[in-house]
C-alpha cells in the first residue's frame, strides 16, 4: 500500500509539474523577484543551455516555493542572513561586510582623476551616503569598517568632504529597499546650503504618498516583508520643473506612472539614466549644479531644484566620463560627488577611463 | 545535467519513466542508452563523442581479450584508458610541474576535463581486467556494454559500478513496485542531503574562508568541509542508487556512515567504498596485498594512496591528502591497531584525523593550507573572534542536524518504532516525510542557491 501510494504521488507530482510547465501560458515577469522570467520563446533559441532556467522559472507555485525556502532558512534553520539579507525590526538590510582595498583605491583615483581633468575651477564637494548596513550592531553582525573607509576617502580625495554619515538613522530608509526616503534628505539640506553658500529657500512641501511600495529587497524574504508607503515631496517649483534626458523624452520630476510598476522608486526622475538635467525656469538664481551620483541622488535632487536654475545628474555607471563633455560644458557649476557606500565598494562600475 | 535541477526532475525523469515503462522489455536498454546519451550531452556537449568512442574501443578490446586470452590486448586497452585519463586530467598538471625543472618551457595544453572521465575510465578498466582474469564473460551485445558505461545515474559521479555488479540485470531485470518505491525514498533522501544540507554548509564554508580567521573558525571550517563533502557525495550516491532501483538495477553501496568510524582503516572501508574496492582489487592485491614483507606492503600502500590522492584531482594538495592517509593507515596497521577499539577515544581520534584531512583536501593553495594547519593548533591566530561567533550562531541548527545525520540512529529509531505499531500510521508518516523532504528540496532548488556536485570535478 505504502509503496503504491508513494510511487503514485511522486510520479504524479513529476508528471503534472512537467505537463503544467510545458502546456500552460508562460509567466513573463516575476513581480516577486523583480526580473524577467525565461519563456518558451527564449528556450527555443538555445534549448540545451536554457532548459533548466526555463523549467525553474516556469515551475507552478514558484513564489510559494521561494517563500517556503525563506521560511525554512530564517525560522527553522535560524539563518539570520538568508539570501544575503538581514531582517531586523522589519528592516531588510543587505549584507555588506567587507571592502576590497583595490576597489576603495579605485574609487579614490577615479574621483581625483575627474577633478583633475575636468573640474579645476569649480566649487566642489564630495559626500558619502551610508547604506543600511552602517546601522548594524557590529557586536552582533559582521559589517564593513565604515570609519576606515571614510577616513581614507577624506584623506586621499583632493576635494572637501561634507560629512552626512551620522545625519541619518535606520528609520530614514525604506524597510524593503536600499534607498533613503525622500523626506529624510531634508535633514541634510542645511549642510548643503552652507557648503555651497546657497540662500535658504524656506520651501514648503506637500507630502504625497503611494501606499503599496515594495523595494528591491522585498523578494529576498517575502514572508517577512510587507508593503510600505513611498512619500514624495512636491510644490509648485518642483511641479513646474522639466527633466531632459540623454535617453528619453522630457518628463516631469516625478513620473507617476512608475508607481505600481516593478521599480516604483523610478518615480524619482524616471529611474536610471546616464545624464539628465532638471531645468527650473522660475529660479531666482543663475547657479547651476552638477551631481555625479548613483540612484540615491534621484530623490535628493528634486529638493535642490529651488536653489538652482539647472541641475545636471551624471551617472557614470551608464556613460564613460570621457564622453560627458560632448553633452556638458564644465564651466563654473557647483559640483557635488554624491555616492552611497555601495558604489564606493563597487567602484569598478564607474566608467572613468 | 544535475539530478538536483528542475529540468531533470520535471522533464528528463518523467519523460524517461514514460518511455521506459511503455516500451517492451527487450527495447528498454535502447531507451536507457538514448536517454543517458542525452543526459551527458546536456551537461557536456563537447565530449559526448569521446565517451562513445571510449565505449566502442573498450568493447572491442574486451572482445579481443576474451577471444585471444593474450596480455597484449589488455595492455593496449589499459594504455588507451590511462592515456585518455592522463591527457585529459593530468597533462596540464604534469607540464606545469615539469616546466619548473626544464630550461625550456613546454606548452601548457589547457585541456578541459570531460565530465565523469575518472568514473567511466575506471569502469572500462575494471571490465577489461575482469575479462582477462576470466572473472566475467565479455559482453556480446555492444548496446548492453554502452548502456552499462553510459547508464546515467552512475555516469558522472559514480558509484563505480563494475560490470559484474549489473551484468545479469543488463540482460534481464525485473522492475517491481517495491524496488521502485525504495528507489524513490533513496533518491529523495539523497536530494535532501545534497540540496538542504550540503549546499547550506557550502555557504558556511564560503563565509569562513573570507572572515578573519581564528583557531575555532578553522576547526569549524574543517567540520563544515567534512560534512559538506559527505552530504554532497553520499547524497549524489543515494540519488544514483535510487534512480538505478527505479529502473531495476541494484548498484553497490558507496557510503556506510563513514564519519562514525573508530579508525582510519575503518573509515576507508565505509567512505567511497567502490573506489576503495577498485584500488584494493586492481592495485593492492595484484601487487601482493598483505601476503608479502612489511617493506613491500608499505610500498604497495604508498602507491595506492598516491593514486587515490591523484584520482581526486591533478593537484599537489590531493597527493598530500593521499599521503596523509597513507601515514595514518601504516601507523594503525602496525602500531595503533591493538589500541583502537570501539570506544569514545577511538572515534574522537578518527574524527579529528578526518577533519584535518579535509582542510588539506579543500585548500589548493599550499601557503594558505599551512596557515590553516598551523591555525588549528593556535599558531599565529587568535583562539576565537567575533566573526566566528556570528557564523556559528547563524549555522548552528544546520551543523547540529548535519552532525546527527552522520550515524544510523534515525534509521534504528524508525525500525524500532515500526515494530508492534499499526502499519498504516507508520506508512502515512513515512510517505509524508518523503514528500515533505521533496517539496523542501524543490523550494531550495527554485531559490537557485544550489551548487554543482563536488565529485563532478573528479
Amino acid at each position: 500500500m505504502k509503496e503504491k501510494l508513494l510511487s503514485i504521488l511522486f510520479v504524479g507530482i513529476l508528471f503534472l509539474g512537467g505537463i503544467y510547465i510545458l502546456m500552460s501560458k508562460d509567466q513573463e515577469f516575476s513581480t516577486y523577484e523583480r526580473r524577467k522570467l525565461m519563456t518558451k520563446q527564449e528556450l527555443k533559441k538555445d534549448i540545451f543551455h536554457n532548459l533548466d532556467p526555463f523549467f525553474r522559472d516556469q515551475l507552478p507555485w514558484r513564489n510559494h516555493f521561494l517563500a517556503l525556502n525563506s521560511f525554512v532558512e530564517r525560522s527553522l534553520l535560524q539563518n539570520k542572513e538568508s539570501n544575503q539579507v538581514y531582517l531586523i525590526n522589519d528592516f531588510m538590510i543587505e549584507k555588506n561586510d567587507n571592502i576590497e582595498e583595490k576597489k576603495l583605491n579605485g574609487f579614490i583615483s577615479k574621483i581625483n582623476k575627474i577633478q583633475n581633468q575636468y573640474l579645476t575651477n569649480h566649487n566642489i564637494f564630495f559626500s558619502i551616503i551610508p547604506d543600511k548596513s552602517y546601522f548594524l550592531d557590529s557586536q552582533k553582525y559582521p559589517k564593513m569598517d565604515f570609519d576606515y573607509m571614510i577616513q581614507k576617502l577624506k584623506k586621499e580625495i583632493n576635494i572637501p568632504y561634507i560629512d552626512i554619515m551620522n545625519d541619518f538613522q535606520l528609520e530614514d530608509y525604506y524597510k524593503t529597499d536600499i534607498h533613503l526616503k525622500q523626506p529624510s534628505y531634508l535633514k541634510i539640506l542645511n549642510k548643503l546650503e552652507q557648503h555651497f553658500s546657497l540662500l535658504n529657500q524656506k520651501e514648503n512641501y506637500q507630502k504625497k504618498q503611494y501606499d503599496n511600495f515594495q523595494g528591491s529587497s522585498f523578494s529576498k524574504a517575502p514572508l517577512y516583508a510587507s508593503q510600505e508607503p513611498l512619500v514624495y515631496l512636491t510644490n509648485e517649483t518642483i511641479e513646474k520643473a522639466k527633466v531632459n534626458y540623454l535617453e528619453y523624452n522630457e518628463t516631469p520630476v516625478y513620473t507617476l506612472d512608475k508607481l505600481g510598476t516593478i521599480d516604483s522608486y523610478s518615480v524619482f526622475l524616471n529611474g536610471p539614466s546616464a545624464i539628465l538635467s532638471i531645468e527650473n525656469s522660475n529660479a531666482d538664481s543663475e547657479k547651476e549644479l552638477i551631481i555625479f551620483r548613483d540612484s540615491f541622488a534621484s530623490s535628493l535632487a528634486p529638493l535642490l531644484i529651488p536653489y538652482y536654475k539647472k541641475i545636471t545628474l551624471i551617472d557614470l555607471r551608464y556613460i564613460d566620463m570621457s564622453l560627458t563633455n560632448q553633452y556638458i560644458d564644465y564651466e563654473k557649476q557647483d559640483i557635488l560627488f554624491l555616492y552611497s557606500t555601495l558604489i564606493v565598494k563597487e567602484s569598478n562600475l564607474l566608467k572613468v577611463t | 545535467m544535475l539530478f538536483s535541477s528542475i529540468s531533470f526532475l520535471f522533464f528528463f525523469l518523467p519523460c524517461l519513466l514514460l518511455c521506459y515503462y511503455i516500451c517492451p522489455k527487450k527495447y528498454r536498454n535502447y531507451v536507457l542508452f538514448l536517454f543517458s546519451i542525452l543526459f551527458y550531452y546536456l551537461g557536456e556537449k563537447k565530449y559526448l563523442f569521446l565517451l562513445l568512442i571510449s565505449c566502442f574501443i573498450n568493447y572491442i578490446f574486451g572482445k579481443k581479450i576474451y577471444k585471444t586470452k593474450t596480455k597484449i590486448f589488455l595492455i593496449l586497452g589499459l594504455l588507451f584508458n590511462l592515456g585518455l585519463l592522463f591527457y585529459f586530467k593530468y597533462a596540464n598538471f604534469f607540464f606545469e610541474n615539469i616546466n619548473y625543472i626544464l630550461p625550456h618551457k613546454l606548452p601548457i595544453l589547457n585541456v578541459v576535463l570531460p565530465l565523469g572521465i575518472s568514473f567511466f575510465t575506471f569502469q572500462n578498466i575494471s571490465y577489461l581486467i575482469d575479462v582477462y582474469l576470466n572473472k566475467i564473460e565479455h559482453e556480446k551485445n555492444i548496446l548492453n556494454y554502452c548502456t552499462y558505461i553510459t547508464l546515467f545515474p552512475q555516469l558522472i559521479a559514480g558509484p563505480i559500478v563494475r560490470y559484474q555488479d549489473i551484468a545479469k540485470e543488463l540482460k534481464k531485470r525485473k522492475e517491481n513496485i517495491t524496488d521502485f518505491s525504495a528507489g524513490i525514498i533513496k533518491f529523495v533522501i539523497g536530494l535532501g542531503k545534497k540540496v538542504l544540507i550540503a549546499d547550506t554548509l557550502y555557504n558556511l564554508c564560503m563565509n569562513l574562508m573570507t572572515i578573519q580567521t581564528s583557531m575555532v573558525a578553522i576547526w569549524i571550517l574543517a567540520l563544515g568541509f567534512t560534512l559538506q563533502i559527505y552530504y554532497d557525495f553520499s547524497g549524489y550516491s543515494d540519488m544514483a542508487i535510487g534512480l538505478g532501483k527505479m529502473f531495476g538495477f541494484h548498484f553497490p553501496k558507496n557510503f556506510n556512515y563513514p564519519l562514525i568510524s573508530s579508525s582510519i582503516t575503518e573509515f576507508w572501508r565505509r567512505w567511497h567504498m567502490t573506489l576503495s574496492n577498485f584500488f584494493k582489487d586492481y592495485i593492492y592485491i595484484p601487487l601482493g596485498g598483505n601476503r608479502c614483507s612489511i617493506p613491500i606492503q608499505i610500498r604497495n600502500l604508498l602507491l595506492v594512496w598516491i593514486l587515490t590522492g591523484l584520482w581526486h584531482g591533478a593537484s599537489w594538495n590531493f597527493i598530500f591528502w593521499g599521503l596523509y592517509f597513507f601515514c595514518f593507515l601504516v601507523f594503525e596497521k602496525w602500531i595503533l591497531k591493538k589500541y583502537l577499539k570501539k570506544g569514545f577515544i577511538s572515534h574522537i581520534y578518527t574524527f579529528l584525523v578526518i577533519l584535518v584531512s579535509f582542510i588539506i583536501f579543500n585548500i589548493t593553495d599550499f601557503n594558505q593550507m599551512v596557515i590553516f594547519l598551523k591555525g588549528m593548533i593556535g599558531i599565529a591566530v587568535p583562539i576565537i573572534n567575533q566573526d566566528i561567533i556570528y557564523n556559528l550562531s547563524n549555522y548552528f541548527v544546520i551543523l547540529i542536524l548535519a552532525c546527527i545525520g552522520i550515524g544510523p540512529w534515525w534509521k534504528k529509531l524508525i525500525y524500532k518504532l515500526q515494530k508492534g505499531k499499526e502499519n498504516k500510521w507508520i506508512d502515512f508518516v513515512s510517505v509524508s516525510y518523503i514528500l515533505i523532504l521533496f517539496i523542501l528540496s524543490i523550494a531550495k532548488i527554485v531559490s537557485n542557491s544550489f551548487q554543482p556536485f563536488i565529485y563532478f570535478r573528479f
